[in-house]
């Protein structure tokens, strides 16, 4: 391109690079607030399959696919008000930064050979030591609130990240272990053999359930339990704020479903006649598809059950599947 | 790459799209009237329709609270396993064994902490 627009040449070299269209647009902010909203439709839509309804119908031609994006306008258009007595600074910052967490997660996994906004050597660390910040901001909006049922549901989020978090941890080993790298572009080349499902079914069945556990969407809504608390941490929310508090959730669902095709099914990998891209969002999808089938089948677990089968449960199936794969990688041992 | 593909003044559009949005968001949160018409009941705390009552920060009954200090010794503990993890191949099953006895004596304690927190009158 030649420099024919003077001074404004470097703004015009940067806005067009393409590390910062993948920023913007794919996989970066465009596509996660167009799939966050398209997501929240699609739970809408499978979850009223199960139970025989219709879900949403009429806000578009094609079954009501427009509903959620009449819904962030509507919310956009309320009142914004700050409850009285609760600690305005942290009450907003809370669930703005998880947006910004949401979208990081994101930025970190590798959609096709070189389609990836940051490929970093220790990515899948980076992914669930990112996620792991989310409870803290939940305790802090339920706190900063200063109202009986968020500040209930914040803690219930504290104790929740207790039972899931190890586990989850444990069961990411396995696959840093066949892989030997913790650079999610490098797992998913070291798959070329054979996916990760197959020698990883224990630890994949574990990141499936904790992951879920992390997302809090049920089975494992505890923190924000509609029929018990309200809504929990997001009860004293308004308008966008109320809209910045839902969305980190569908974001974290795409992450989530994103980095388990990674991990274990292959990520980009699949025959060649079409792009590797289509593969990695195919598999993303069918993964999404299962959590919400898992939310609409399942009733909401009670705390303590939980704890106890996060602390015993599947943290002897984690150390279990440690074990396996210890065999699978160094062979048995020789006497 | 699919950026690649896309014209350049498609990439300007969907920054003002994105920028846009954003600038909304801002604007909805910062400047604009923060309460246009107070009443005293609109800023009461939610409790189901009821009379707030109390204060918002209850006492809650912290029965589970061993599992936290569990977390913050078990947590730091299972990093240590990824150095270990990442290296598996160039150490081998000799160079494991330090380790395999390092998750057995970790082991145990967990299952005695376990016994003591399920007593869950005794925190």
């Amino acid at each position: 391109m030649a420099p024919v627009l003077g001074p404004l040449q470097p703004i015009v070299d940067m806005l067009t690079s393409p590390l910062f269209l993948e920023i913007v647009l794919f996989p970066g902010l465009l596509s996660i607030a167009i799939i966050g909203a398209l997501l929240g439709w699609l739970e809408r839509k499978v979850t009223a399959r199960v139970q025989l309804r219709i879900g949403p119908l009429y806000a578009s031609p094609a079954g009501g696919i427009l509903q959620m994006f009449a819904d962030l306008i509507k919310l956009s258009f309320k009142e914004l008000f700050v409850p009285e007595n609760s600690d305005a600074f942290f009450f907003i910052m809370a669930p703005t930064t998880g947006l910004v967490l949401g979208a990081a997660l994101v930025g970190l996994i590798p959609f096709a050979p070189g389609l990836q906004i940051a490929n970093i050597e220790v990515g899948l660390p980076a992914f669930l030591a990112i996620i792991t910040l989310s409870p803290t901001l939940i305790l802090l909006a339920g706190w900063s609130a200063n109202s009986k049922f968020p500040f209930i549901g914040g803690l219930r989020a504290l104790f929740q990240q207790t039972a899931y978090e190890i586990p989850l941890w444990l069961s990411a080993l396995g696959v840093i272990m066949m892989a030997g790298t913790m650079n999610l572009a490098q797992i998913v080349d070291a798959q070329t053999g054979g996916w990760y499902i197959l020698p990883q079914a224990l630890g994949a069945f574990i990141f499936l359930v904790t992951s879920v556990a992390e997302m809090e969407r049920l089975p494992f809504d505890l923190p924000e339990a509609e029929s018990e608390i309200m809504m929990g941490w997001q009860a004293e929310y308004p308008g966008v704020l109320f809209l910045a508090a839902q969305g980190p959730g569908f974001v974290k669902l795409y992450a989530f479903s994103a980095l388990f095709s990674v991990m274990y099914l292959g990520g980009f990998l699949g025959p060649s006649f079409l792009p590797s891209l289509f593969w990695m969002l195919l598999k993303t999808l069918i993964v999404i598809v299962l959590i919400m089938l898992l939310r609409s089948t399942f009733p909401r677990v009670r705390l303590d059950q939980l704890l106890r089968a996060g602390w015993t449960t599947l943290l002897t199936l984690a150390i279990l599947n440690i074990g396996i794969t210890y065999l699978l990688v160094v062979g048995l041992p020789t006497l | 790459m699919v950026a690649q593909g896309i014209p350049e003044i498609g990439s300007y559009i969907a920054f003002l799209f994105v920028s846009t949005v954003a600038l909304v968001i801002i604007l909805r949160l910062f400047v604009s009237p923060r309460d246009p018409r107070p009443t005293p009941e609109k800023k009461k705390p939610f409790e189901s329709g009821q009379i707030a009552a109390g204060p918002g920060r209850t006492r809650f009954i912290i029965q589970y609270y061993p599992y936290l200090l569990m977390f913050v010794v078990y947590d730091v503990i299972a990093m240590f396993l990824f150095a270990w993890g990442l290296n598996l191949r160039a150490l081998g099953a000799s160079g494991s064994i330090p380790v395999l006895v390092f998750i057995v004596v970790l082991l145990i304690p967990l299952g005695y902490a376990l016994h003591l927190a399920n007593h869950r009158e005794n925190w």
